[in-house]
Order: C-alpha cells, then sequence, then structure tokens
C-alpha cells in the first residue's frame, strides 16, 4: 500500500523521535501518503499507515479527520484551500468563494470537470493580514479580488 | 509515603492524599458533585466540564476531576459562583442533546437526564436547528445514537485503557466532532458492553434491550455470573419474570466494576424459545408429555432396574451447574453405590490427580511482572482474568506464551512460543530444564534427555528475572493426551521459578465441582463412563455433542437399547432426546438459587431472579426427590442454602496420586479445538446476540502451509467441518479450530 520512497520518506520522520513513539509521526505520514496518491487519502491508506506506525487505525483517522491538511475524497490537480475565518470573511471570502463555484460550476468539495481544480474552505491560514486569501499548493495568494482570481485560475495547468 | 492532608468541601473538613483529586475525596465524603466525563476507573479528560467548583483565591472556577487538593484548600461546590457555572454548563451541554427522552431507553436511569434536573434550568434559550450525527452501526450488542451523544469520550479511554483495544475515537473537530469507531464493522472486543454502562446519555445502549421495558418498570436482582472462573457480579433486571437485562455490580476484589460481554448478554438463552418446560418420557421410542409425578416414577424405576448394582450406574454434570446441584448429584451417585461422576467432558485424559492449583488472587494479579500464559487464549477464556493481566502489563509486567496459536490479546507478548499438542511436553521440560540449568539444581531423571532450545532458555530467563511471576495454564490442555503430564510440568516450572500459578483449564463452576469431590475416587471417569457397559446414567445440563470431547461415540454409548439415560436439561436437544429415556426439565441460568465457587475460592451464594421457565424445577429440587423416591438418606433439605452449608463445611478429599511421567503415543498431527466464548455452555448458545458478534461467528481451522500439505487441506477445504485457513501463525503439527460449531471429532 505505501511504496518504498514513501516509506523512506516516513523513516526520516520516526527517526526525529523517541523509539516506540512512532506514531508521532503519524501527521507526515499522512502528507506523505496523501501526496503519492494525487492528493487524497483513502480507508485502506489510512489503515496501511496505522499498520506502519503500529497505531489504532481510529487514531490515525482522528488526526486525519481533525486537520483540513488531509482530504478523504479525490481532489483535482490543484486544490483552491480557500479561508472562511474572521479575518478572511469580513473581507469578502463568502462571495469569493461563491464566484469561484459559478465560474468551475463546482460546490466546495467537488472536482471541475476538466479535473484541474477543486475547493475547499478551510480554516484560518495565519494569513489574516491579506485577507481574504486562500493557498493553492504551497503557494499563498492573498488580497483577493475576482480579477486576480481569474488571473490565478487562468495560470493553472 | 502517602501522608493525610485536610481541606474544607462546602464548609466540611475532610481529608485526602496529596495529588488526589478533588470529586474523588468529594465521592469519599458523600458529597455530591455533578459529572459526566469523569469516571474513577478511568483517565481524567476535564472535557465535559461539569464539576466546576469554586476554589477560595481562584479567579474562575475549576473542574474538580482535574484538580489536585492540597493542604488547606477551601472549595464550594454549591456556591453561587458554582452555581452559576455548573447550569452554564448544562447549557451547553443541552444545545445539540435532543429532547427525545420519552423515546430513549437511557430515559429514567441516565446521568443527563438526572443532572439537567437537578443543575440545569428549566427552560432552553436555544432556539436554533440542533445538529444530528449519522449513526454507524457498531455490531449486534451495542445500539448507538450519536445525536444525543455529549463527547464525553467515556467509550474512547474505556477501549482504550480498560478493553485494550482502541475502537471508538473522536473524529472530525469543533461543531463537527463524532465518537465513532474507523469502519462500521462492529467491535471486537469481548468486554464491549460496558461501553454501555459507562456512557452517560443513550447514545450506546443494548441493542437486545432496545425498546423492551423502561428502566423504572424492573427489579434489580444482585446475582452472579456464572459462565467463567471469576463469577462476576451482576444485576439482572427483570420484568413480568423473565430477566431483561443484566449489568454490572461493583465488588472490587472480583469484577472490579466490570463484566464481559458474555455474562452480559448471555440472558438471552434463558429466555430462548428452545427450552425444555415439561417433563417427558419415552416409551416404545415415542416421546411423550407427563406430569411431575409419572416422570419421577419412571426414572427412578428404570434406575432401579437398570442398575442393579450402583456399579452400574454413572453420572455426568455440566461444569456450570450450582454447588448444590453438584453436591446433591454426587451424594445421589455415592448413595446409589456409584462412584462413576465426573463432570470435566472435555478433558481426553480426565486423570485423578488435580494436578495445578490457583494460588494467586484477582487483585494480587495486578502487582506480577511477568506472566506465563500456556494453552490459552486468554482473553477469549477468561476475560476478567485476562483483564487483570493487562492491568499489570499497563505497569510494567510482561508475557510470554506457549501456546498452540499466536493469539491476538489485548497487550503485547514478549516472548511466544508456538509448540503443537504433541510437543507441548517437550517444550515445558525444554522450560523447566533451562530453569533448573540457571539455579543449577540437580535434575530430576525425566528432564535428561530433554533438548533446551534457546526459546526455552528465554522464558525461563524472564521468569527468573521476575520478581512476582505468575504462570496461567489455560483449556487448550483438555484435549491433550498427556494432560496430566503438562499440568505437571506447568506445576514443576512455577516451583523451579517461585511462580504463582492460576489453573483456568477448567472454567465455569469447577471450583465447586473440585470442593464437593466431583469425580470419581475409584470409579470410572468421564471417558470411561461413555466407553465402558454401565446401563444407567443421570446426565447433569450435559449436551454431548458439544460438551463430549468425543461426542459421536458419547451419543453412540448413551444410545445402546440396555442403556436407560435420566436426563435433566434445561434446553432441547435433538441427540440428547434420541438417547435419553426421561427428560425432567431443570431450571436454568438464574431461574435458581446456588453458589458458585470462583478461582480465589470465594464462594458467592445467591437466590433465584425469576421463577423457572414452564413446568422446569431447580436441579437441587429435582435431585432431592429424586433421591427420596430411591429411599437414599440424608436429604432432609428444604432451602437450598442448607445444601450449600453442608457441602462447603465438609472438606474435599485430596487424592494425592503420582503422575505418570512416561510419555503417551500422540499422533504426527493432533487437533486443539476451541470453542468461541459464546458456544462455551449451553446457556451462552442460545444467546442470539452474541451469536451474531465477530467473536460469536468465529469459525476456523487454522493450520500452517507444512502441516496443510500433509493433510491434503487447501483454503476454504473443511476439516471436520470448520472451513481451513491457511496462515502461519500456527505451531507446525496440528490444527487450530476456534469454532462455534458441534465438536466433529475423536479425541484429538
Amino acid at each position: 500500500m505505501i511504496s518504498d520512497q514513501a516509506k523512506k520518506e516516513i523513516n526520516t520522520w520516526v527517526a526525529k523521535y523517541p523509539e516506540g513513539k512512532q506514531s508521532s509521526a503519524v501527521m507526515q505520514a499522512l502528507t506523505i501518503v496523501q501526496k503519492e496518491n494525487g492528493g487524497s487519502l483513502t480507508n485502506e491508506l489510512k489503515q496501511a499507515v496505522a499498520d506502519y506506525l503500529e497505531m489504532p487505525t481510529i487514531s490515525v483517522q482522528e488526526v486525519a479527520t481533525f486537520y483540513e491538511n488531509y482530504n478523504h475524497k479525490p481532489v483535482g490537480k490543484h486544490v483552491v484551500r480557500f479561508c472562511h475565518n474572521i479575518s478572511c470573511m469580513l473581507n469578502g471570502s463568502d462571495e469569493l468563494i461563491s464566484y469561484l463555484e459559478e465560474k468551475l460550476d463546482v460546490k466546495t468539495g467537488e472536482i471541475s470537470k476538466d479535473g484541474l481544480v477543486s475547493v475547499k474552505r478551510v480554516e484560518c491560514l495565519g494569513a489574516c493580514v491579506g485577507g481574504p486569501m486562500c493557498q493553492i499548493g504551497d503557494q499563498y495568494y492573498e488580497k483577493l479580488t475576482k480579477k486576480r482570481i481569474d488571473e490565478i485560475l487562468d495560470g493553472l495547468k | 509515603m502517602m501522608v493525610d492532608i485536610e481541606i474544607e468541601i462546602d464548609g466540611k473538613v475532610v481529608h485526602g492524599y496529596p495529588g488526589e483529586s478533588l470529586i474523588s475525596i468529594a465521592d469519599r465524603e458523600g458529597i455530591d458533585i455533578p459529572r459526566f466525563c469523569y469516571h474513577k476507573k478511568l483517565s481524567v479528560a476535564a472535557n465535559c466540564r461539569m464539576c466546576l467548583v469554586d476554589i477560595e483565591g481562584n479567579p474562575t472556577p475549576q473542574p474538580a476531576c482535574s484538580t489536585l487538593s492540597s493542604a488547606g484548600m477551601k472549595v464550594h461546590t454549591n456556591n453561587e459562583k458554582a452555581k452559576t457555572a455548573q447550569k452554564a454548563v448544562m447549557e451547553f451541554l443541552l444545545i445539540n442533546h435532543p429532547l427525545d427522552c420519552p423515546i430513549c431507553d437511557q430515559g429514567g436511569e441516565c446521568e443527563l437526564q438526572d443532572v439537567a434536573m437537578e443543575y440545569g434550568s428549566d427552560i432552553s434559550r436555544f432556539t436554533e436547528g440542533k445538529r444530528i450525527v449519522d449513526d454507524k452501526g457498531i455490531g449486534a450488542l451495542i445500539q448507538t445514537d450519536m445525536t444525543r451523544c455529549i463527547h464525553c469520550t467515556r467509550c474512547v479511554r474505556f477501549g482504550a485503557e480498560v478493553a485494550g483495544i482502541v475502537e471508538m475515537g473522536a473524529t472530525g473537530r469543533g461543531e463537527d466532532l463524532k465518537i465513532e469507531p474507523f469502519l462500521s464493522e462492529g467491535i471486537q472486543s469481548e468486554l464491549s458492553g460496558n461501553m454501555i454502562d459507562v456512557c452517560p446519555v443513550g447514545a450506546l445502549t443494548s441493542k437486545p434491550f432496545r425498546y423492551d421495558v423502561r428502566s423504572w418498570q424492573m427489579n434489580s436482582i444482585q446475582t452472579i455470573a456464572r459462565h467463567d472462573l471469576v463469577g462476576s457480579n451482576i444485576f439482572t433486571q427483570t420484568h413480568k419474570n423473565k430477566v431483561k437485562r443484566v449489568v454490572a455490580r461493583d465488588n472490587e476484589s472480583i469484577n472490579e466494576t466490570w463484566i464481559s460481554d458474555r455474562d452480559r448478554f448471555s440472558y438471552q438463552g434463558v429466555n430462548n424459545e428452545n427450552r425444555v418446560l415439561i417433563p417427558k418420557i419415552k416409551i416404545e421410542g415415542e416421546w411423550q408429555d407427563t406430569s411431575w409425578d409419572d416422570a419421577l416414577d419412571f426414572a427412578t424405576n428404570g434406575i432401579k432396574k437398570h442398575a442393579k448394582e450402583g456399579s452400574q450406574f454413572g453420572t455426568l454434570a455440566s461444569k456450570n451447574a450450582t454447588l448444590e446441584e453438584l453436591y446433591l448429584l454426587q451424594k445421589f451417585t455415592r448413595g446409589l453405590g456409584s462412584d462413576n461422576l465426573d463432570y470435566r467432558l472435555d478433558a481426553s485424559n480426565p486423570n485423578n490427580a488435580k494436578v495445578l492449583e490457583s494460588n494467586i488472587s484477582l487483585t494480587e494479579l495486578e502487582t506480577i511482572d511477568h506472566a506465563l500464559i500456556v494453552n490459552s487464549y486468554l482473553r477469549l477464556e477468561q476475560p476478567m482474568i485476562n483483564h487483570r493481566i493487562r492491568k499489570a502489563t499497563l505497569n510494567g509486567a510482561s508475557v510470554s506464551t506457549i501456546n498452540a496459536k499466536a493469539f491476538d490479546f489485548n497487550y503485547r507478548i514478549s516472548h511466544s512460543v508456538l509448540t503443537s499438542p504433541q510437543n507441548t511436553v517437550a517444550t515445558l521440560s525444554g522450560v523447566l530444564k533451562a530453569l533448573h540449568d540457571k539455579s543449577s539444581k540437580t535434575l530430576p531423571d525425566y528432564l535428561n534427555s530433554v533438548t533446551v532450545h534457546e526459546t526455552h532458555t528465554d522464558i525461563a530467563n524472564v521468569l527468573l528475572n521476575a520478581k512476582n511471576p505468575v504462570v496461567v495454564l489455560g483449556e487448550h490442555m483438555n484435549g491433550n493426551t498427556c494432560s496430566d503430564q503438562v499440568a505437571k510440568l506447568v506445576s514443576e516450572i512455577a516451583k523451579a521459578s517461585d511462580a504463582k500459578t492460576i489453573n483456568a483449564s477448567l472454567t465455569g463452576n469447577t471450583h465447586s465441582a473440585e470442593r464437593v469431590n466431583f469425580r470419581p475416587d475409584n470409579g470410572k471417569n468421564a471417558l470411561q463412563i461413555l466407553s465402558s457397559d454401565l446401563t444407567a446414567f443421570a446426565l447433569f445440563d450435559v449436551y454431548p455433542n458439544f460438551d463430549c470431547i468425543d461426542s459421536k461415540n458419547a451419543i453412540e454409548h448413551l444410545s445402546r437399547d440396555d442403556a436407560f439415560v435420566v436426563v435433566m436439561n434445561s434446553f432441547d436437544d435433538e441427540s440428547v432426546s434420541s438417547f435419553a429415556n426421561v427428560i425432567l426439565p431443570i431450571a436454568s441460568f438464574y431461574e435458581t438459587s446456588g453458589t458458585h465457587i470462583n478461582v480465589d475460592n470465594i464462594a458467592q451464594s445467591y437466590s433465584a431472579s425469576v421463577k423457572s421457565a414452564g413446568e422446569s424445577k431447580p436441579g437441587w429440587k429435582v435431585i432431592k426427590v429424586l433421591a427420596d423416591l430411591l429411599n437414599l438418606q440424608g436429604f432432609d433439605f428444604t432451602d437450598s442454602s442448607q445444601i450449600a452449608d453442608e457441602a462447603l463445611s465438609l472438606t474435599p478429599r485430596i487424592s494425592e496420586i503420582e503422575v505418570p511421567t512416561s510419555n503417551s503415543k500422540m499422533p504426527n498431527i493432533t487437533t486443539v479445538w476451541q470453542y468461541t466464548p459464546y458456544a462455551s455452555d449451553v446457556v451462552v448458545r442460545h444467546a442470539s446476540s452474541l451469536q451474531q458478534t465477530q467473536i460469536g461467528q468465529m469459525s476456523e481451522a487454522s493450520v500452517c502451509k507444512a502441516t496443510a500439505k500433509l493433510l491434503k487441506l487447501s483454503e476454504g477445504d473443511l476439516y471436520k467441518g470448520v472451513p481451513v485457513n491457511i496462515n502461519e501463525s500456527v505451531a507446525e503439527g496440528c490444527v487450530f479450530v476456534h469454532t462455534n460449531l458441534p465438536r466433529q471429532l475423536g479425541v484429538v
């Protein structure tokens, strides 16, 4: 279930914790297998992570559902993680998310028909000063407007 | 060193230990503090906030469960500040809780209901929509209504800390937080029913009990669970002469506050339709219902006619019979001049000697630092004994096993030796020899030619390094034809390593059977009774197709034309009907008074919870009347407690018999036959919900590749009626059958 390459990466994280505390690496392990699986997790993958780190599967599920970083359904090539917490909301994130949904013809949590983009509402990403904002891949996009969103989407391939 | 400290709660001076939580002191002093997430047997979570109290000098109220006492503390549980806090928490907890108490099974015995009455407001200010949670099915025993859940996490902590199998968890976060298992596969723990008891609301309730009757309509009767060696304390809750539910009763030295699922849900068996309700006699091959008088006459006349001499009579009894029944039955049998009696029906070598005693109490078990488990899947065989060992492991104890299969224990096994029945003697001898080598004692002769392997030395080392080790011997020994040697060697290993012992090979009420000497002194044992030319038999709650080691032979033998078989049974059984001549219906569990002697030799007496079903009578009364009709002396009892008094006043005879040390010949490939815990006695076999659980449905013959090849078995074939599963967790040279199906087995 988990590739050798992924295991190797997970092991570097496991090595950072005391012996017997390998389950501390669960977040990194989930991130690694999610990335390898095209951006989302499956029950089987979570089970595999649990087995690999010798921890109960439900404990993996607890972590995986607590954090917004993990997707439990398949996602598009790019995930637009749109903040909807207080600063962004006050600056009009709701309207922008609706605009995004309309433009892509998707609802949050769905994938666009070309499979390129999916939209996710997330909790605060710590960039309140630049709200409304979103994250795509490792990149933050701040002070968003409809025009800016058009540009960003045009740039996605 | 624990030092007593003084604190003040509500103006009352009370004592506690430094580091003791306020709630635990208050509980001891009878001061009421509301709580949901706190449970005395679980870790402190402090997430419900219901137990907020005011501590002088503290600006805000503090949770009493996680605040530790310190000298001079002044605590108020019911001043303005505390009350405001409690009322506010209550309001928050009720925001999402549905107002469905009238259709909730927990209604009337609900902690949330009680606390809301006492500490909550009369009206809700919340007008928004309440949240709804989808339910995941979690099996046949626990009904979930997770919309009612208040996220106290008691069930989650129970799984992680007590059951040792983490199944429930808190997924999502914020308003989306849900308590659920990973998948809807059903809970696997053998202690899962305790989650129902710990749940403070109606989120987890008993599925078999669902919508049956309201809690306030039932009577609660203190009684004892009879399925295992522990005799867990329980309440039977009855309504209109039926047991509707079983819940745990606290007894710190026996079952603490937990009971196994077998003890909790087996009552369904007693209510099963398959009971014998009317006395029956067989005339010219036809069964006829009849009156008690006629049936008893028929039985006594038959015994007189077929057993002209006492030695032609033999008695077999269930290991779950009460002390009173076993005592009277042996008195009856010996009164007839027979010494042919036994309860060890599943033993392939019911030797006369009782080689291994148990000499450690359940509470002491928590203090061991190493356990060696021999021939046992202890977790399923004796859940409460296993629970104590698990508690010891949480304090650092290690566990090693010598078993035919690597079982799924709920703690880590440090050393595991896989060994087939035919190699068990060699393995145990190896360990014993290694122990002798280490302590440089002189070797007894029979160990001279024994080979010691590294694995044997490993186990010997951990035993010798432990300060308080224990050796546990389990059920799989019974099928071993060298069982006397196995027991003897286990006893020698314990002696050589200064270990305590637990003999869990004979379960149920077998300590009572031993107490009243329900085994032959010079007469025939169970195997001999079922293979010699006796002509009259009494069977007491025995169902040979499940209970006897060689069921086919037993049934054939009892079906002989010249055999007269008096059966005292509580359940109807086709094979019994085929050989019996008279069936006298007897009371089942909870329908008769009796006494159970547990592994600590504690005799616990209980009274009947409900009247016997149909025309059935308590077993002791039936045996007494049979004895009276046969003019036997010494049966002048009017009450079962008189029988218990007499039985317990006698000192059991101890038969010192030398154990043979020569190897009896065993085949190259053997079978270990283990029933699921829900097929271990007739009552639990009829408990329908338990049968639907994962443990109850287990039926597979595990065998390793090499042995499968020798037996020409492939995956999915039937081995003695049980589907084959090829895996490498089984010792070479044996098939491990774990099943709920009746035995189709010659001896090993």
